[in-house]
């Protein structure tokens, strides 16, 4: 039974952090339309800005420059190419995104080398015990900082002006900007946020359990992408379902694994986001929780 | 009109000839004077030696690694009169791990090239070398998959993966305590890599009377947690690990921190020096071991070691040092071994340095790969002994050599049988 726990509890917690970076997804999307495939590059450099600056500046002021750098790069590549495209449908701006992508990839790449960056973090390896359960520590800190930055978006969403105004503008972007919302503010706001989430993510992808900042964390990112679309393209709360689903299935079918290879063949964990991706479209073509009208590409 | 579109037919047919011809071989060297048949990529006075890396992509800095050691090798080989007196001159192009973009440059660079060094990656050289075959033109340094072995022209520097699996198992029984009838786990990539080391893995619990708990897993899993908890669950005696350093710092962090203090011993390029500065490190250094094909970096009893580690350290000082450097040495010298196996018998052709390395003939690296190593046999590992090294905070990159294993399983895997 604790073994069960131990792994609803891995996976409820690593689910959470794809829940971050799927709420970065579903963000974007819903205050410019785009399919943010560069998500995964900023996520590695919100981590990397951590990982180089902490020996110098100290952990908490790297973290801070970390969310701060994502953010800015966020803001930036919708200011000075998404809002430049001559042709502004979804399917471009996702094949610029794309290109982004190889671009940041490719520094960070370069920048990283054939390390392991440590990040330093003051968790370190350390675990939390509770009775036969063993919790990496950086796990239940990321369990609880996304928790709270649910919160904050909620609150956001539902209680401030510019809240209000970024719902405004995805609902209807024309009608928003005649009653007077800038949309390029609500954007640009959705862009930075979006940034801030990728960081957080890569800062608990890159700690214990996890080892440190290599290039492959871009890759890691893309397992959110299942957790997005099934929780619906522009639904914040339905990236968490989605990434809670994920996360408990993917760790469910590891931890089962010889259990279930017999069914299922080696290798299913992998597999298995995908599946109950699809099996939800399937059911709910909108996803879990996005609204009907979502344009899809 | 018709006429017209007969001479642009004919002139496309000419062009896309010329594109495709290689030069024939010739008897004389050719035009240099001696009785050496040469064919593409040797003139008079020099000989094209092709190298196929990555040097913008997931595997550019540690590719970095070997370009600078294969130049500083072939630079030396130069200034010491060259091989068949010819300079050798080295053609690396960057595939960026895009199999397409190999299969391209292979088929620019082949009719330029009496060799290719290396094609490095798993899908990027399992697209050249089927090709490569048929033109006959060697190609090293493709990792170590089983699946490789079966092309005449490639040549493994090393045991294959399996073989290193089926020891890691033997060594687990033999040297650390392991018992018979317990459980050992191997977390693999999907893949050839993956999948060879599995099959080996498979082998030798069979031959020691072990279960085995395989996790499948993928380079994008940075975090094992799952893994782990299955493996202390099922209260394995042991991991083989193959997969790459992320993944051998989760494991064994995770692993330490349930209490499960049981051997990890990764494959070849699963450790890298800079764990030693990640939360992992304590967990390493108490249970990390590394089952590798080529010496690791740190060996003085080899002067072959020696040689590549004083070769990059003087081509560049401020480098970063690890397996690589051994790794890209060795390959430059089964290549030379080859090429002037070749110049010896008088055939310097594609054909020739196959034919040259497939001969049965004894090659020596001097203690960087181990000894007796024999490619007369397609399809199977050239060796079944592999270096044992620990992770280790005092030696030089990270990796303190323990012994040259053989182990019965290792020597009982066959291919195909």
């Amino acid at each position: 039974m604790s073994y069960f726990l131990e792994q609803v509890l891995n996976g409820l917690s690593y689910g959470l952090v794809l829940s971050l970076i799927a709420a970065g997804f579903a963000i974007v999307f819903t205050s410019t339309g785009v399919l943010n495939f560069a998500h995964g590059s900023v996520v590695l450099l919100g981590a990397y800005l951590v990982a180089v600056l902490h020996d110098t500046i100290g952990f908490w002021p790297a973290v801070l420059v970390g969310l701060a750098g994502a953010a800015v790069v966020g803001v930036a590549i919708n200011a000075l190419l998404v809002r430049n495209l001559a042709d502004p449908n979804p399917g471009t701006a996702a094949i610029l995104m794309l290109g982004v992508d190889i671009v940041l990839l490719t520094e960070l790449t370069r920048r990283i080398g054939n390390q392991v960056l440590t990040l330093g973090a003051p968790w370190g390896a350390s675990v939390v015990r509770l009775g036969d359960v063993t919790l990496p520590t950086g796990r239940v800190l990321a369990a609880g900082v996304t928790v709270v930055a649910f919160g904050a978006l909620w609150y956001l969403f539902s209680r401030t002006d510019l809240g209000v105004g970024m719902r405004a503008a995805a609902a209807d972007g024309p009608t928003a900007s005649l009653m007077g919302i800038r949309l390029s503010r609500t954007a640009a706001t959705g862009w930075a946020l979006a940034g801030i989430l990728a960081a957080v993510a890569g800062i608990f992808l890159t700690s214990f359990p996890a080892p440190g900042v290599a290039p492959t964390v871009a890759l890691s990112a893309f397992a959110a992408i299942p957790a997005w679309v099934l929780g619906g393209f522009d639904s914040v709360p339905g990236a968490v379902v989605g990434g809670l689903l994920i996360g408990l299935t993917s760790a469910l079918v590891t931890g089962y694994e010889a259990e279930l290879e017999p069914f299922l063949g080696s290798g299913f964990g992998e597999v298995a986001p995908y599946v109950v991706m699809i099996v939800v479209l399937l059911v709910r073509p909108s996803g879990l929780l996005g609204s009907k009208e979502a344009v899809r590409v | 009109m018709k006429h017209r579109v007969r001479a642009a037919t004919l002139a496309a047919a000419a062009l896309a000839l010329a594109a495709c011809s290689t030069t024939a071989p010739t008897a004389s060297g050719g035009g240099g004077g001696d009785d050496v048949r040469t064919g593409n990529g040797v003139t008079a006075d020099g000989i094209t030696i092709g190298m196929i890396t990555d040097l913008s992509g997931p595997f550019a800095a540690g590719a970095a690694v070997q370009v600078t050691e294969t130049q500083a090798y072939w630079d030396q080989v130069n200034a010491d009169g060259g091989i068949c007196d010819r300079d050798v001159t080295v053609d690396v192009q960057d595939h960026g791990y895009d199999p397409q973009r190999a299969v391209t440059l292979y088929r620019s660079m082949a009719p330029d090239v009496v060799a290719l060094q290396q094609v490095l990656g798993g899908p990027t050289s399992a697209a050249v070398l089927p090709l490569a075959e048929q033109d006959s033109v060697y190609v090293g340094g493709v990792g170590w998959a089983g699946s490789a072995l079966a092309y005449e022209n490639n040549q493994l520097p090393g045991a294959s993966n399996a073989i290193q699996a089926a020891n890691a198992i033997d060594y687990m029984v033999d040297e650390l305590d392991v018992p018979e009838g317990s459980t050992v786990g191997v977390v693999y990539f999907t893949g050839d890599y993956g999948g060879d080391a599995l099959a080996g893995a498979e082998h030798a619990a069979e031959e020691r009377g072990l279960q085995i708990l395989a996790q499948e897993i993928t380079p994008a899993t940075t975090d094992l947690s799952a893994q782990a908890s299955a493996l202390a669950q099922a209260d394995v005696a042991g991991v083989v690990l193959a997969a790459a350093p992320t993944q051998l710092a989760s494991l064994a962090g995770v692993l330490s921190s349930q209490g499960a203090d049981v051997p990890i011993i990764g494959m070849n390029p699963t450790f890298n020096p800079s764990l030693l500065t990640t939360p992992a490190a304590d967990a390493l250094l108490a249970n990390a071991y590394s089952m590798t094909s080529v010496s690791p970096y740190d060996n003085p009893d080899s002067p072959g070691v020696q040689a590549a580690n004083e070769l990059y350290a003087s081509a560049d000082p401020t480098g970063a040092t690890g397996w690589e450097v051994p790794l890209a040495y060795v390959q430059a010298e089964l290549l030379r071994q080859a090429l002037e196996g070749a110049c010896e018998s008088g055939d310097l052709t594609p054909e020739g340095v196959v034919a040259a390395f497939r001969d049965g003939g004894e090659v020596d690296t001097e203690g960087v790969l181990p000894d007796g190593l024999d490619y007369s046999q397609v399809g199977q590992s050239p060796t079944t002994t592999v270096f044992v090294s620990k992770v280790s905070a005092d030696a030089e990159a990270g990796l303190e050599l323990l012994d040259q294993v053989s182990g019965p399983s290792a020597e009982s895997f066959s291919y195909g049988g």
